[in-house]
């Protein structure tokens, strides 16, 4: 295949792509009072009006703590569970291993229908604590997955090596394996949070009045309003999420570990 | 390897545990309930009746064709583009795989909203359509299925080229001249080199695409509304417009079978081929 060729295919899949954003960049950009693009005059009025609305504000601080605890709270458990399937020899590890990935496999629209009605409503568990248990379990397959893969590069006789010169068992691990295998779970903090932060389905039946994550507020909004501040807001989400990955990829080598 | 068994199903436990109650046995129950009658007797009739209104038969068929067209085109367009960036200078190579995964990483919300802005009244294209004289009157690209083709073909795209890279980075550097040489048109070379090399690239890919596609809310939400339902958003109006719950735990075993049935049988045509 010629240059030509080769640019003219890559060049109209990035802009099927990548285009579309550009596009949301600039309708967020707008001065007009309707969504509309090309944009009626540019402003940044709309970029403005987004921190001030009081319901993404709401919104934005139960996202982040979901995406930040949520992450955290998958990793404490995540971790020993990689960490016993990588290095022990455990009866049923194949079960475990199929239990703990099974929350990527199952649709999250019937995940939140299924905790909605059997898990939410006969416990009596808040809406909050509801969608934190729901986004731990989602970012667990991941946050198991990146660590042992992590583990896995790491060999085991260090440990045994430590042992051997006088450390305990958790001084091993704490000494010797967690600095090292850092990165790994920074890049797994790092996709859980993403993936927290954007879900959708899982959390759909799981809001209430009042309590519901940036995106499905973003989704009602549009519902009910036409101007271009959602627009602004997915642009600056999409920066958001292009720079967390970005300083990533730049200081550890993300795209290693994923 | 440590040996103490006990020890290490410790440390496993909390994570099994916490995903077996809070996940796999509410899942379960919702599951099961697919399978009852109102008296709480086994039963398929929940099957029965769902597959006897013609609404749900339509958008459950719809489904099935946007799954299959999304999984497709990308295929397609997927195979074009993989085989650009595999042959790429190792530096551009980077950069362009970064820009292909870079979407994926963006809300699903922000980067289906995108669609709104070119696809609505007063969009991109209906601007060129009236500017050009074409039609008086905006046309409504919104809310039809090609708007909901569209956004899914945008969302799931990168995980057919990413699959379909790794797969490619496989086969030898010398073999697509080698057959050039020895006198392969583009077409055989394809089919007869590059498919067969590649095939499991594709069956990772197309399985990610179309149980994406079969289970994404937000696009068939936005882009298709109550007009172009699909059955993840039949689901949501089952259970807040009419509450019906049954109904709902049909749809959600048969998007679960149809996912792995998809699994399946791409594995099947793919050994096939061999």
């Amino acid at each position: 295949m010629s240059r030509l060729t080769v640019w003219l295919i890559l060049g109209a899949t990035l802009t099927f792509l990548i285009g579309p954003f550009l596009i949301v960049i600039l309708a967020g950009a707008s001065a007009g009072e309707a969504l509309s693009f090309p944009p009626q005059g540019l402003s940044l009025k709309w970029y403005a009006k987004v921190f001030t609305v009081e319901s993404f504000r709401a919104s934005f601080a139960l996202s982040m703590f979901l995406a930040i605890f949520g992450t955290l709270a998958a990793l404490l458990i995540g971790i020993p569970a990689a960490y016993a399937l990588n290095r022990y020899d455990l009866p049923g590890a194949e079960t475990i291993r199929t239990i703990v990935a099974a929350p990527i496999i199952v649709p999250g629209i019937i995940v939140g229908l299924a905790l909605l009605r059997y898990f939410v409503v006969p416990l009596d568990v808040t809406i909050t604590m509801a969608l934190f248990v729901t986004h731990t379990a989602l970012v667990l397959p991941y946050a198991v997955r990146v660590v042992s893969s992590s583990l896995n590069n790491l060999r085991a006789d260090m440990e045994e090596a430590a042992v051997i010169l006088g450390c305990t068992r958790l001084q091993a691990f704490t000494k010797v394996v967690l600095p090292n295998i850092r990165g790994g779970i920074l890049a797994a903090f790092i996709l859980g949070f993403v993936t927290s932060f954007n879900e959708v389905p899982a959390s759909l039946f799981l809001s209430g009045p009042g309590v519901r994550t940036l995106p499905i507020d973003m989704l009602s909004y549009m519902e009910i309003t036409f101007d271009p501040s959602v627009a602004a807001l997915s642009a600056l989400l999409a920066f958001m999420s292009v720079a967390i990955v970005f300083a990533a990829e730049r200081l550890l080598g993300f795209s290693r570990y994923v | 390897m440590f040996l103490n068994r006990a020890e290490g199903l410790a440390l496993a436990l909390p994570a099994a545990l916490f995903t077996f109650l809070v996940f796999l046995v509410p899942v379960g129950i919702l599951l099961s309930v697919a399978f009852q009658a109102e008296s709480g007797a086994w039963s398929l009739q929940g099957y029965v009746d769902f597959f006897s209104e013609p609404l749900n038969q339509s958008v459950f068929f719809r489904t099935l064709k946007l799954g299959i067209l999304v999984a497709g085109t990308s295929a397609v367009i997927g195979y074009a583009a993989a085989f650009c960036i595999v042959n790429l200078p190792a530096t551009s190579r980077g950069r362009i795989f970064g820009l292909v995964v870079l979407p994926l990483m963006i809300s699903p919300v922000a980067r289906t909203y995108a669609w709104i802005v070119i696809l609505g009244r007063t969009g991109i294209v209906n601007d060129v359509i009236v500017g050009l004289g074409l039609s008086e009157l905006p046309i409504r690209l919104l809310f039809t299925e090609t708007a909901v083709f569209i956004g899914l073909l945008q969302l799931f795209l990168p995980l057919m080229i990413i699959s379909l890279v790794s797969a490619m980075e496989n086969i030898p550097r010398d073999v697509v001249p080698a057959a050039r040489v020895l006198g392969a048109s583009w077409f055989q070379v394809f089919f007869r080199v590059i498919l067969p090399l590649t095939k499991e690239g594709l069956v990772i890919g197309g399985t990610l695409v179309f149980t994406g596609a079969l289970t994404a809310y937000i696009t068939p939400a936005i882009l298709g509304g109550s007009k172009v339902l699909m059955l993840e958003t039949l689901l949501y109006q089952k259970v807040n417009v009419s509450n019906d719950f049954v109904s709902a735990s049909v749809i959600a075993m048969i998007v679960i079978v149809m996912c792995f049935s998809a699994n399946l049988v791409l594995k099947r045509i793919a050994s096939v081929r061999r």
